[in-house]
């Protein structure tokens, strides 16, 4: 059977789209799916770092593309789990290197093999964007919950929607439930109120993150981290489980908790 | 069904394009107009142009109005707001744009005319999509921020209006604006133009935005 492409973007820079990709695509290994990251930012490759494989790259998406190589020797496989593969981009081209039409076929190719394409697009909704675009089958929309990050959003799901796509699906990355309790960030019924599409995930921000982004180990490699068992959740729900949304609130500390008491008296 | 439909109504012709490939379809159309006797029930018709789950891009709009063109036929709304705002892009960049519904028209129309033709938008206008009509625009959906909505008539929104807003576009300033959440980023009718208040309490009944002595005034929304 023939596997599925997502592709994750976000109109934004800086919401974790990379962070999300990497995460999710360990994530759906460790469910013991095939999976194959594809860096779509071309000329900014990041995906590589952020899965600690950056050491490792020999050709890229661009040498696949011009037939400098074949896919298969472009594709790296990861060092920790054997389902888990990335196509790398390449950092000294730009995003015209590579037409829509050479993606679609790409991805078509890369679908027989795995069970899962998970795209990382580059920010911003231009060549690069429409590039990561053209050949999926769903959407990922990775926001934060801020009011530019929002705004941003809802451009590219309407962007989307113009391309005849299945209707996207949303992850809210880095909230801070005790912002959200004290009312300074945007919960997730005021991102969901503006944006209408299908919540797929919440990830709370979660320090281990950065801390696992640079040391290139994907925070979901372990569950036993807030933001790693997110990811799993997630990647659960995209295999199609009914996963219920996990309640954030009760992470906070005995301050903030007490904060609240008071402030509902 | 075949491939392209036509139907006249008082304010134009419709034009429905079918399912296919975008050249068959084309193809289809230039071959309706031109046959013989079509021509002179054709010429110089305003096209409303409803594309069912199609959306144009500029290149096929502007093939489009080229091919029109050959027979005097003007492009005056297409029905997706997507395509919608691909074809104001492309009007834009064109030296002549098509005449719209005559002006004097819309001055003269009642407040919250009934008579005049609407365009009926049943989907979310997202930010950064425009959608602008020469008569009254009817949203079924929300208007999130960041997205425009210009009508030469009035703006009915049956759901939240936050983003702007221009409603009697070519100077009408009977025009009104309804929504049953109205938090506009910016309110326009006709030469004025009003911002939302700073405090960002949004009312959660149906109101109206017109224009009393010169100033644009917003009032619940009650059957007057």
């Amino acid at each position: 059977m023939a596997g599925r492409i997502i592709t994750l973007t976000s109109g934004k820079g800086g919401v974790g789209k990379t962070t999300v990709t990497a995460n999710l695509g360990v994530a759906l290994a460790r469910c013991a799916q095939r999976v194959v990251c594809v860096d779509a930012d071309i000329g900014l490759r990041n995906l590589d770092v952020v899965m600690g494989l950056e050491n490792r790259i020999v050709y890229d998406l661009v040498d696949v593309v011009e037939g400098r190589a074949r896919l298969r020797q472009a594709l790296i496989k990861d060092k920790r789990l054997p389902e888990l593969h990335l196509l790398p981009a390449a950092q000294t081209r730009e995003k015209s290197a590579v037409t829509e039409k050479q993606m679609i076929k790409l991805c078509e190719d890369l679908r027989k093999d795995f069970d899962f394409v998970l795209i990382d697009s580059p920010a911003g909704i231009e060549h690069g964007f429409k590039n990561a675009v053209a050949p999926a089958d769903e959407i990922v929309i990775v926001v934060t919950p801020e009011v530019s990050a929002v705004r941003d959003a809802d451009r590219v799901i309407g962007l989307v929607d113009a391309n005849e796509k299945t209707p996207p699906r949303l992850i809210i990355n880095r909230l801070r439930p005790a912002m959200v309790r004290r009312g300074e960030m945007l919960d997730t019924a005021d991102v969901l109120e503006v944006l209408a599409i299908e919540l797929l995930g919440i990830v709370p921000e979660d320090e281990t993150i950065i801390i696992a982004t640079n040391k290139g180990q994907p925070v979901a490699l372990e569950s036993n981290t807030v933001a790693g068992a997110a990811f799993m959740r997630i990647a659960r729900r995209i295999l199609g489980e009914n996963v219920p949304f996990h309640n954030f609130d009760d992470s906070g500390g005995l301050l903030d908790r007490l904060t609240n008491l008071l402030r509902k008296r | 069904m075949s491939v392209v439909s036509f139907k006249g109504t008082r304010e134009g012709l419709v034009i429905t394009l079918g399912e296919g490939e975008w050249h068959d379809v084309l193809n289809h159309l230039a071959a309706q107009l031109s046959r013989p006797g079509a021509q002179s029930f054709f010429q110089g018709a305003r096209v409303f142009l409803e594309t069912g789950s199609r959306a144009l891009d500029a290149t096929q709009i502007e093939e489009l109005i080229a091919l029109l063109g050959q027979y005097q036929m003007t492009l005056t709304a297409i029905s997706d707001v997507a395509s919608q705002a691909e074809y104001n892009r492309v009007r834009a960049t064109m030296p002549a744009p098509p005449e719209s519904l005559p002006a004097e028209e819309s001055q003269t129309a009642p407040v919250g005319t009934s008579e005049s033709y609407a365009l009926l938008v049943q989907r979310t206008i997202r930010s950064g999509q425009l959608c602008q009509y020469a008569g009254t625009i009817v949203v079924i959906g929300d208007v999130n921020p960041g997205a425009q909505v210009v009508a030469e008539g009035d703006v009915i929104v049956w759901g939240k209006l936050r983003g702007v807003v221009h409603a009697g576009a070519a100077g009408n300033e009977n025009a009104i604006v309804g929504a049953l959440v109205l938090a506009p980023t910016q309110l326009r009718i006709g030469h004025l133009i009003a911002r939302a208040p700073e405090g960002k309490r949004t009312r959660s009944f149906p109101e109206v935005a017109r224009v009393r002595e010169g100033r644009i005034v917003v009032e619940p929304w009650i059957e007057s």
